[in-house]
């Protein structure tokens, strides 16, 4: 097979799974905040958090470009301080998708934490039980559905996306050329047999990965109706 | 249940047995034994109102009665409805401007051929009275 | 002991309404708030638990303020020692029974206490169970093991066993009677079962509308009857029967079924579950003794 098209799904899938570990370890605290709160700023947050939904990738994507370049104050400050640079690299490509697939995580996460009956929250209140064991002992496992819908919504999404990682990471083998972006390249070259492998592969595991979260969180619901 | 509204007219008591007399209308002065004091009840005093209460199987219903008898509260009243069903039969009876129900066998109820309209006696030995204070 | 003097506007379906309370509950006393749903039964067990914020007033338990308005004092659940039955028992559904009645107690005394509860509620057989595998009066006696295990100050308990059917009803009295009597905390009980009432709490407060209407021992309480009988129960109606004229009433005195006669007029408020007072003249009942 060719070595770059298996060094492209590598890197895709390097990203989607980086991304994915990382939206779990923010998105559970955020969507619990989400979930729980009665805070008025609620609706600003949620609203932004939605936004990748409705606005173009190419906007977001532009955005952070502008941002993080390093003539402009943040990417300058990251690039002196840290050594980090985040456009045209691997490291911009996983900050653009965490932002871009952020709904795809908070929102089973913030329905699993709102599906939870409240007094499962008091019980454990009641008898003393702290906030973060409540968390991990309690929420958590009651809402296992959420948290596959959530990985895996966000790993596919991140697999699929486009408009971002051209914008930020451009398209550098090896460093940020993911998937969807080698399709669309190829396409370009008039190779479209590299692009029907590229294509196809991703078809067939975004149909996996759907399937398999219908039919698990099926059984999670059969389970519950036990 | 029967309930009728009477006023205590006089009070026997002996140790913690007590009869008590209670005036319902003209005709009807009813007795009623009772476990009961004046002493430790605060409404069994002449002159109070009190609820004569019986059960209706303990009313029974006579034609014609002569001889003596040691029942006390015994009144005339009118049949005014009977419902009579297997064993057991219900008789509605308006004595003075009271409605007493009385329930006996089916058997005694044909035996003594009761129907609407007639004229009897119910009786209720006093010690079958409850009083409720009102 | 535990003083309560609280107050707070409820927003009803019928309006706002002014939930007022006073009392004071000595150590141990079992308690039942006693009304129709709507009166703020649980909206005050809720505020002694810190799960709903009064408006005003204090909670002082044995001396320790839990909530007083005055000095902006509010311990959080967590702070305060209670244990609480919900409704429908909350338990913890990924847990299992030995689980849940030990998830709150440190490492060292866990197992010692779980086993001592597991045997008294007679749940050993189930420890290894989950929620979703028992039946209500299991689950019902898993949330009473839990809420116990901490020795809460008091305990708390919302209507525990309203979704249960008599027979259950009457056997988890007795357990809870029994549990009450071996850990004796200060017990809360809301409850709309007249039987209930009778059965299990010495003091009773009735609500309506937000406010105590009555309080006092259940007979005083509801047993407001002047009736001169000497012999005379309370029981609840458990079965009407009809038969010819009459209806053959079962009463459930204690543990017993009694049957009484009823006329019809009688029938009529008559309804199974319903609290009666029966009476009969002292002259009455005949007396024998039991063969010992």
């Amino acid at each position: 097979m060719n070595p770059d098209f298996i060094q492209t799904m590598i890197l895709t899938f390097q990203v989607a799974g980086i991304t994915t570990i990382i939206l779990l370890v923010l998105g559970i605290p955020l969507s619990y905040w989400l979930a729980y709160t009665r805070n008025r700023g609620k609706a600003v947050v949620e609203t932004l958090v939605s936004m990748p939904l409705v606005l173009p990738p190419t906007v977001l994507g532009f955005y952070l470009l502008v941002f993080f370049s390093p003539v402009n104050p943040v990417g300058g400050w990251l690039d002196s301080w840290f050594n980090l640079r985040l456009v045209f690299s691997f490291e911009g490509v996983i900050v653009g998708s965490v932002l871009f697939s952020l709904p795809f995580m908070i929102h089973p996460l913030q329905s699993g934490f709102a599906a939870i009956p409240p007094n499962l929250r008091e019980a454990a209140a009641t008898l003393g039980i702290s906030r973060v064991k409540t968390l991990f002992t309690i929420l958590l496992p009651n809402m296992k559905p959420g948290i596959l819908a959530g990985c895996v919504l966000s790993f596919a999404h991140t697999v699929g996306e486009f408009g971002v990682v051209l914008m930020v990471g451009g398209n550098i083998p090896g460093e940020t050329r993911m998937a969807s972006i080698a399709i669309y390249d190829r396409v370009e070259a008039l190779d479209y047999s590299t692009a029907h492998q590229y294509a196809f592969v991703l078809f067939a595991i975004t149909f996996a990965t759907l399937l398999l979260v219908y039919i698990v969180n099926r059984r999670f619901a059969r389970m519950e109706l036990a | 249940m029967n309930n009728i509204l009477g006023t205590i007219t006089a009070i026997d008591t002996d140790g913690n047995l007590s009869l008590v007399d209670i005036t319902v209308s003209e005709d009807i002065r009813m007795s009623a034994l009772i476990v009961e004091t004046p002493e430790h009840c605060p409404w069994l005093k002449a002159g109070k109102k009190a609820k004569v209460l019986f059960k209706e199987t303990e009313v029974s219903i006579a034609r014609n009665l002569s001889g003596q008898i040691s029942l006390r509260n015994r009144f005339m009243a009118t049949i005014t409805r009977i419902r009579s069903e297997g064993m057991l039969a219900e008789i509605t009876l308006a004595s003075a401007e009271h409605e007493v129900v009385s329930i006996i066998t089916s058997r005694s109820a044909q035996r003594m051929e009761l129907k609407t309209g007639d004229q009897v006696e119910w009786l209720v030995k006093a010690n079958e009275v409850s009083l409720t204070g009102n | 002991m535990i003083e309560i003097a609280v107050s707070k506007r409820l927003h009803t379906a019928e309006g706002p309404m002014d939930l007022l309370f006073n009392g004071i509950i000595g150590k141990g006393e079992f308690i039942t708030l006693f009304g129709p749903s709507g009166a703020g039964k649980t909206t005050l067990l809720r505020m002694v638990a810190g799960l709903t914020l009064p408006d005003a007033g204090a909670i002082v338990v044995n001396g320790q303020a839990w909530f007083d308005s005055t000095r902006r004092i509010n311990l959080s659940p967590r702070q305060r020692s209670i244990g609480m039955v919900f409704q429908d028992y909350a338990l913890f559904p990924n847990l299992t029974v030995a689980e849940n009645i030990g998830i709150a107690l440190p490492k060292e005394k866990r197992s010692t206490i779980v086993s001592e509860l597991l045997e008294v509620a007679g749940l050993q057989e189930l420890a290894g169970r989950k929620p979703d595998k028992l039946s209500g009066g299991q689950r019902q006696r898993v949330a009473l093991a839990r809420a116990l295990a901490l020795k809460p100050a008091i305990l708390l308990l919302d209507e525990p066993l309203s979704a249960l059917d008599l027979q259950m009803r009457l056997k988890l009295q007795d357990e809870l009677l029994y549990l009450h009597q071996r850990y004796q905390p200060t017990t809360l009980l809301v409850s709309h079962d007249l039987s209930e009432v009778f059965r299990l709490s010495r003091r009773v407060f009735v609500l309506d509308r937000g406010e105590v209407t009555r309080s006092g021992s259940p007979t005083e309480v509801f047993s407001q009857s002047k009736i001169s009988n000497k012999f005379r129960f309370n029981g609840e109606v458990v079965h009407i029967k009809p038969s010819g004229v009459v209806y053959i009433v079962h009463v459930l005195v204690g543990q017993d079924v009694v049957q009484v006669i009823a006329s019809e007029q009688e029938r009529a408020s008559l309804t199974v579950g319903k609290r009666v007072l029966i009476a009969s003249k002292a002259f009455n009942p005949l007396i024998m003794t039991l063969e010992e």
